[in-house]
């Protein structure tokens, strides 16, 4: 299972669980395969995320699949410093890590 | 002056003479008085016009993104609030009471760009948690390393001293200038926000920006401003002294209830607005 962003989320995946409002109200049931209506139902109602079945636990966002692994790398070690007192082992400020490793990337391939 | 005997009260005395214009005394009795209009509140930011074509381009910028023109403080006060209209006032006015600091150990550009990117970042996190005055945060952000511009400007041998010390040693600059002062710089912010009578709305996350377990009136708010500094730490848009990203404080984040993977749609939000904000807020003097 893996957290996906809105944003990531294709038509085609599959939902692992429930999909609920704010306020708890079941909005799409686990098991559903995701079209373009439920992506804009979602939007309408605020969904950021959802948790989708994966293939090969091969989820971790296309985004980071898409760098150069050699420059992720690099951006990296250079990055490591300016977060070493951040605690990465933390899931937000993992996030926030892997953020900033592609705003990095990405500023440093253009 | 050994650094131990600096007191708050020492550094925060004459920065006092720093303070907000009476306008925003003038502003709040208004909204105050039971018997005052919007009509009175229209025709005091109306007067500063330097003021007010301010707040009107910040209306008119991807902030905000309204659809139609706002194109008068009157059509401002309808469509954002009387409150929200004050805070945004003080947001927009605050730059230039400081505008005559010597440039010394930081650059004020880029004193000023971190913090506009934690109170652009504090104004997306609550208008996400459907807070009703989003321009208190977007303030709170922009005051909350104010702490540090008044170090900067009794003790900058002292400030110098104590960033080479972080970058050298690995640890965090607000937990050198604790263990060199005593107090971090979020609370001198806090103390000169307290003395220009601000709300403690506002001077406790502040005050304890570095510290969200130390609020006891507004844990929420202080979570909040906590958590936008650290987004923009990441961000690294301009340089206040900490040469590293801060650790984040769990227990903030999860009081925010909001979920990581809107993380990088705020990261990319704030992104958007910040040029605009900046080139609006640091432009011209005001009169």
């Amino acid at each position: 299972m893996a957290i996906l962003s809105i944003d990531t989320i294709s038509e085609g995946m599959v939902l692992m669980s429930d999909v609920r409002d704010r306020s708890g109200r079941l909005l799409l049931e686990c098991g559903t395969e995701i079209n373009a209506k439920h992506l804009r139902m979602f939007r309408t109602w605020g969904i950021t995320e959802a948790d989708i079945v994966t293939v090969d636990g091969h989820a971790d966002g296309p985004a980071s699949a898409a760098a150069d692994p050699e420059l992720l790398r690099d951006a990296e070690n250079a990055l490591r410093p300016l977060f070493c007192n951040a605690n990465l082992s933390y899931p937000a400020m993992g996030e926030l890590f892997r953020l900033c490793l592609l705003r990095k990337v990405r500023n440093e391939s253009r | 002056m050994n650094p131990a005997n600096l007191t708050l009260d020492f550094l925060v005395n004459d920065a006092v003479v720093y303070s907000l214009p009476l306008l925003h005394d003038r502003l709040n009795q208004a909204i105050n008085h039971p018997r005052s209009s919007i009509t009175d509140i229209i025709r005091i930011i109306s007067e500063d016009a330097g003021l007010s074509s301010r707040i009107l381009r910040l209306a008119n910028s991807p902030m905000f993104g309204f659809h139609s023109d706002i194109d008068s403080i009157g059509k401002a006060v309808t469509i954002i609030g009387t409150r929200q209209l004050h805070d945004l006032a003080m947001a927009v006015s605050v730059m230039g009471v400081f505008k005559d600091i010597p440039e010394g150990v930081i650059s004020m550009t880029s004193f000023w760009q971190h913090s506009i990117t934690c109170g652009i970042i504090a104004r997306i996190l609550a208008t996400y948690r459907r807070e009703s005055n989003v321009e208190r945060f977007f303030v709170t952000g922009m005051l909350h390393d104010i702490g540090q511009l008044i170090l900067c400007v009794k003790v900058p041998g002292l400030v110098r001293e104590m960033i080479v010390a972080s970058r050298d040693s690995g640890i965090a600059y607000f937990a050198v200038q604790r263990s060199v002062l005593g107090f971090d710089h979020g609370a001198v912010g806090g103390e000169l926000l307290k003395r220009w009578k601000i709300p403690a709305i506002i001077t406790e996350p502040v005050g304890c920006h570095h510290a969200p377990g130390r609020a006891e009136l507004y844990p929420m708010e202080t979570s909040l401003i906590h958590v936008a500094d650290v987004i923009a730490h990441t961000m690294q848009v301009g340089f206040v002294g900490e040469p590293f990203v801060p650790p984040m404080d769990q227990r903030s984040w999860e009081r925010l209830s909001i979920p990581i993977s809107l993380l990088a749609t705020i990261m990319d939000r704030a992104d958007a607005q910040l040029g605009e904000v900046m080139a609006i807020l640091s432009g011209d003097a005001p009169s």
